[in-house]
């Protein structure tokens, strides 16, 4: 059936609207600060195929990583599934993504004809396994990592299964959070199933199918319009996850990227096989790189669906760390391996298009959980991620301080964390001289530290970028590595590895300072009156500024001495 | 007559035209007055539609003036001599970059070149004292003066006269920042300090601290501002009050505004809810959606049982996607604000088509300068108002009243050249226009209604600004919406609602405690000394005992839930009262969100007041009834959706409608400021006070 074009754009406009509503649903209900404050949650809809017509509220990890959960998930339940059901699951070699995101999938009826699925995804912050908040930094199998669930009729009829709630709460540590946020999640796909519904009763089934396949392919058009602006040819690139959280060697990523006409083809051929610690990547965050990726530098417009994804294909061997074979632990694939999947695709895209790829960011996202009992007996658990520097670009500085690529969580305020847990905080700043020197200086990392209060807590890291640094571009220098140290009550410092599970007590102190992003162009370009600035800010110390800048200040008025920068500047170039 | 206050006198300043209403007590006859806005003096514009008012009337027979102001919004986005001063900040050691890194997040996920806002405090000027407070309120580090005492040197080397202070967990205990204060008072007489716990006493330290120093950054321009503006006041003879819109839909006094200019950023859409609020009222419907669309942009906020849906805190400044805030954008203040929703849908939004071969509508306007291409002003680019024009909703020839004249072959040029892009006839590329318009706009109706829980089949939508009583009729339509009230002057509605709103002064504390572990005795100690502090500004103001009234609220939440719902309460403050607010919650919890868990404990976060001082309201003129059936001045073809698509439609002037005539659609009215349709299937009722009433025929 032909449409006419306003149409489709209305009912585009009210496809993406449902989605995001879910969103707003799902938000508004939830329990979880990890996904009413952190919003770490996607909600989509799903045409009768499977096909993802439109998302919202996304995280970027999340990007495709959707539509294999459902597309997968539904495998074993085609037709089996009736109105009011819902599906849950969380199984990583199911859904695409770490066990503590739970995906909820509802098929939506209309006078008995399945019309198409509503599906949510929504991290919670703990599913059971061996470390508060599901997160631990040194699992070697899959096991470890806590609850797994294979997909299940979690909801019959609009009521939920009260023996696999029962089972749920039995392996989690915090079961009431737990199912308040199902519950949510319960919300979100019932908003979804009620506008879809309403929209086909306005428009009727046929032309609102029309119109969803109309949808896909303009979105389609237009990233084809977008690939084959970018000049033909293969780009390589590889980049190191530093260890593996059970062993101690530096693990590859390599990816080439195949540009031809309106068409693009990632292959990771050559990447590390899959290890045997939390770093392997479930095929659905590997994906969700390479989408984000696209999107990124591509046009954010263009409305997410199946139509975005059809000029991509993808090839990555199975049983390498982008596409382990069960049951390797996973983990750390949505939170650290995302990460540099996209720094080693960026790697690889900046030869094509060098004016929309920075320099590297902090490339890790700085998973802490820690969890204990308070005085009173209760058990207590809490998970956060921590922003750091964002890369130099080819116009401007990176950004100090912030969530970059996979992930774009908030940080919990300070006084809701001290009014709650035993933690004291004694820092939250930006870090001097952590910026990658450039003509545009990469983004500065973050210091965060806290003392525990209470006798006993057990502390889990999962980060990266403490050995290998975020790159710098065309001459830019790079970030900052980022730093864990443990300070004991009596004042002895440990470093800690960027990857480790250790038991904490009363008056410890952990600082953990953020990797810097990686500078973009020759440091010795930047004009003075710029380091000078910076300097003042105290974000680059005098020293810097000579060391790597070639500026000379003089520290009592705070001035560039021009010739004296003049000559060490030459001198720097000649070096 | 001199001498007598005869008038209440409203002005709003709009990015195109400043506003002047004034209403005659006696009699409740309205006086319109449009003059073009100054944006780099807006006070000029102010003074300009005061002085026409006043020819041949006395200074003196103004008796208020109350005054809506983008000020504050044009300074914070950086307009051009409307600069902010550099500002200090004087906070916590450790902390001097809470208000940079704020909550971590980007604004736009997949923009790699995004930018943060502008810092309104350059890192140089952040200043670390040593001090420390406990969450629990008790000093863990007693305040450094000679740390203080150093930063303030700085600030006064570095002539710094914008100032905030804002210490972790002083919303549990203020001495530090008191003390702060007070120090500054002693060395630096007449530099004002916004303290953090004074502007936001509940906790999140970013949104507070950002609350401090959007306050302290404004204090030095609103000042001047609003004291330019008494100044230019009295010169023209004219001693009445002046009066602002406050974000939270309340006014306050210039003077209490000046200290406090975090709360008038968003004046001016609050006022036009306002305005919804209280014509509602009168008219006796309770549940109204306000849908306000004029040149640049289409606005939708909710009045329940007269009351406008507030939020609690706001990201000033912040970008607009899809009716909704970009959170990050902009800069938090924690203050009550009136709930809206925003899209770029105004009459000179323009309409373009993509590579891809769709059409496109915004954010680019064409606002007034050069305006629709129908205007004949430079202005090439098809905008909704040109689309309108071709499908014959509007009047062809001049618009204004004859003021204004109007090309329709321009129109036709625009739009043709945008469908040539899209495979359309002119015709069928402005309806498509003017649909796309309409789903764009029924978003932000549902996000103020259905997303928050409300059957919009219950309410009344108030059409105005000068294009919503043309777009009025579908998006009912679409919402299901049994009725649509046009109030006499659409395009200068907002101005009414200066004259129509009370003064409000909003106060809250921070509580956070288990609704069984809460001694109702300390909320009565929060509640009276709030209290206290509302009644003594009213005072002030000149508000009389009888005129105050006080509204207390709480805003409780499941343990373990972030977001709070505020519920009233009434009565003197005991375990009884507070049991009924538990109640109450469960209820609110469940219309919104579906259900309660009414087995969970419930948390008590913060402790809200208001103060308000009771305005006379104005009292509409009762017009004459026009004697004989109206007679259509025209008939045009005019495009509908719907299988007739073009009816000769029968065009009416408002003016000569009386009460009680009653029209069927489709029928177009006419008048000075904007030109309402009715659809087919729809029936006009010229109401009281010459309100158009449109319903859907019954069938």
């Amino acid at each position: 059936m032909s449409l006419d074009a306003t149409t489709i754009e209305v009912i585009k406009g009210a496809l993406i609207y449902a989605a995001e509503e879910m969103g707003v649903a799902l938000r508004k209900s939830a329990y979880s600060p990890n996904i009413k404050e952190r919003m770490d949650h996607s909600c989509a809809l799903f045409d009768h195929q499977q096909r993802l017509v439109a998302q919202a509220e996304h995280i970027p990890v999340h990007l495709g990583s959707m539509a294999l959960a459902v597309r997968e998930g539904l495998r074993l339940y085609e037709g089996t599934l009736g109105a009011g059901d819902m599906l849950l699951l969380n199984d990583p070699y199911i859904s695409g993504t770490h066990l503590p995101d739970l995906t909820l999938i509802a098929p939506v009826f209309h006078e008995g004809r399945l019309i198409g699925y509503a599906a949510n995804k929504a991290h919670h912050t703990d599913v059971g396994g061996r470390a508060p908040g599901s997160i631990a930094g040194d699992a070697s199998e899959l096991y470890q990592e806590g609850l797994i669930i294979p997909p299940v009729k979690f909801v019959r009829g609009g009521e939920v299964d009260s023996e696999i709630a029962a089972l749920i709460r039995s392996n989690v540590r915090t079961p009431d959070v737990q199912m308040g946020d199902l519950r949510a999640q319960i919300a979100a796909n019932n908003t979804g199933i009620r506008r879809l519904r309403e929209l086909i009763e306005e428009h009727g089934v046929e032309t609102v199918q029309a119109a969803m396949e109309a949808v896909m392919d303009y979105s389609e058009r237009r990233m084809r319009a977008e690939i084959a602006a970018m000049p033909d040819g293969v780009y390589e690139a590889e980049d190191w996850m530093e260890d593996t959280g059970t062993g101690d060697e530096p693990v590859k990523i390599k990816v080439r990227v195949t540009i031809d006409g309106e068409e693009i083809g990632f292959d990771y051929s050559g990447t590390a096989p899959q290890v045997d610690g939390p770093v392997n990547a479930p095929l659905g965050v590997t994906l969700a790189g390479v989408f984000y990726t696209l999107i990124s530098i591509t046009d954010p417009t263009i409305p997410v669906n199946d139509g975005c994804f059809r000029p991509i294909s993808l090839h990555v061997p199975e049983g390498c760390m982008m596409n382990p074979r069960r049951p390797a632990p996973v983990a750390g694939g949505n939170v650290e391996t995302s990460q540099r999947n996209v720094d080693t695709l960026l790697r690889a895209l900046a030869e094509a298009v060098p004016e929309k790829v920075p320099a590297a960011s902090q490339g890790t996202m700085n998973n802490i959980s820690i969890g204990g009992v308070m005085e009173d007996g209760a058990s207590w658990t809490f998970y956060e991620t921590i922003a750091g520097g964002s890369g130099g670009r080819p116009d401007s500085d990176g950004v100090d301080g912030v969530h970059v690529h996979m992930t774009n969580t908030m940080n919990t305020p300070i006084e809701a964390l001290e009014a709650y847990l035993p933690l004291r905080f004694e820092s939250y700043r930006l870090r001097k001289d952590s910026g990658g020197p450039g003509r545009w200086r990469g983004g500065c990392g973050v210091e965060r530290s806290w003392t525990l209060t209470s006798s006993k807590g057990i502390l889990s890291i999962l980060a990266e970028r403490t050995r290998i640094p975020p790159w710098g571009l065309r001459g830019g220098s790079p970030g900052a590595l980022g730093e864990y140290v443990l300070r004991r009550g009596d004042g002895s410092e440990i470093k800690l590895p960027s990857k480790c599970t250790v038991p904490l007590g009363r008056g410890d102190a952990l600082i953990i300072r953020t990797p810097g992003g990686g500078g973009y162009g020759h440091p010795l370009n930047r004009p003075p009156g710029r380091v000078l600035e910076d300097v003042k800010d105290g974000l680059v110390s005098l020293e810097a500024a000579e060391r790597d800048y070639g500026v000379v200040i003089d520290p009592l008025g705070l001035r560039v001495s021009l010739e004296a920068t003049e000559s060490l500047r030459k001198k720097l170039s000649t070096e | 007559m001199e001498g007598r206050r005869l008038f209440r006198v409203s002005v709003d300043v709009g990015g195109t035209f400043t506003d002047l209403v004034a209403l005659r007590e006696e009699d409740g006859v309205l006086i319109n007055i449009k003059v073009p806005s100054v944006p780099r003096n807006p006070e000029w514009g102010v003074i300009d539609a005061l002085n026409k008012f006043l020819e041949g009337r006395s200074p003196g027979s103004v008796g208020m003036v109350g005054h809506a102001t983008t000020i504050a919004t044009n300074a914070l986005f950086g307009q051009i001599d409307l600069e902010l001063p550099e500002t200090a900040f004087i906070t916590t050691k450790g902390f001097r970059d809470v208000i940079e890194i704020g909550r971590q997040r980007r604004a736009e996920v997949y923009n790699l070149f995004f930018q943060r806002p502008p810092m309104l405090v350059s890192r140089r000027h952040r200043y670390e004292v040593e001090e420390r407070i406990d969450a629990d309120g008790s000093v863990l580090a007693s305040l450094n003066r000679e740390d203080v005492v150093e930063a303030l040197d700085d600030i006064k080397r570095e002539g710094i006269d914008a100032l905030a202070v804002g210490f972790l967990n002083s919303y549990r205990n203020t001495a530090h920042e008191d003390e702060v204060v007070g120090m500054i008072r002693e060395r630096m007489p007449g530099v004002h300090c916004t303290a953090s716990s004074r502007v936001s006493s509940e906790y999140r330290e970013y949104e507070r601290f950002s609350t401090a120093v959007v306050n302290a950054a404004l204090i030095p321009i609103i000042n001047t501002y609003l004291s330019k503006l008494a100044l230019d006041m009295k010169e023209l003879g004219v001693a009445a009050p002046l009066y602002v819109m406050q974000s939270n839909g309340g006014m306050a006094m210039a003077e209490v505004v000046s200290e406090r200019p975090a709360t008038i950023v968003e004046s001016g859409p609050a006022s036009g809810v306002i305005a919804a609020a209280w014509l509602g009222e009168l008219m006796g419907r309770r549940e109204v959606i306000s849908f306000d669309m004029g040149g640049t942009t289409a606005k939708a906020g909710t009045v329940r049982g007269r009351i406008p849906e507030v939020v609690h805190e706001y990201e000033v400044a912040g970008k607009i996607h899809m009716g909704r805030l970009l959170k990050g954008s902009g800069y938090p203040v924690r203050f009550p604000f009136i709930d809206l929703a925003e899209c770029s849908a105004g009459g000179g939004t323009i309409a373009w088509a993509d590579d891809a071969g769709a059409l496109n509508l915004g954010p680019v306007s064409a606002g007034a300068d050069p305006g629709p291409a129908c205007y004949s002003r430079e202005g090439e680019e098809p905008t909704i108002t040109d689309a309108n024009l071709l499908l014959g909703r509007m009047n062809p020839v001049s618009l204004l009243g004859g003021g204004m004249p109007i090309y329709a072959h321009l129109a036709e040029r625009a739009v043709s050249r945008l469908g040539d892009a899209l495979g359309m006839d002119a015709a069928g590329t402005a309806a498509s226009v003017v649909r796309i318009a309409n789903s764009m706009m029924s978003k932000i109706l549902r996000i103020v209604s259905v997303e928050r829980g409300f059957d919009p089949r219950n309410f009344t939508l108030v059409a105005f600004g000068g294009a919503g009583p043309m777009h009025a009729c579908p998006l009912a339509e679409e919402l299901e919406i049994p009725e649509i009230l046009v109030p006499p002057n659409p395009g200068m509605f907002s101005a009414l609602g200066l004259l129509a709103a009370d003064l409000f002064h909003d106060h809250s504390r921070a509580l956070v405690r288990k609704v069984d572990e809460v001694d109702p005795v300390e909320v009565v100690v929060l509640f009276d000394e709030m209290e206290a502090e509302g009644r003594k500004t009213l005072l002030a103001e000149g508000v009389k005992l009888d005129s105050m009234l006080i509204k207390r609220q709480l805003d409780l939440r499941y343990l373990g839930q972030s977001y709070e719902l505020t519920v009233d309460v009434h009565g003197v403050f005991d375990s009884d009262v507070l049991l009924q607010a538990v109640e109450a919650f469960h209820g609110k919890h469940r219309e919104i969100y579906g259900y309660a868990a009414e087995d969970e404990t419930v948390e008590l976060v913060t402790v809200r007041l208001r103060a308000v001082g009771l305005s006379p309201k104005p009292s509409l003129e009762v017009r004459a009834t026009v004697e004989g059936e109206p007679g259509a001045k025209e008939v045009r073809p005019a495009y509908f959706e719907g299988p007739d698509s073009w009816i000769e439609t029968p065009i009416y002037d408002r003016e000569t409608l009386g009460e009680g005539v009653v029209l069927g659609g489709p029928v177009i009215i006419e008048q000075y400021d904007a030109t309402t349709v009715a659809y087919p299937g729809w029936e006009v009722e010229v109401g009281m006070y010459g309100n158009l009433l449109l319903r859907r025929r019954r069938q």
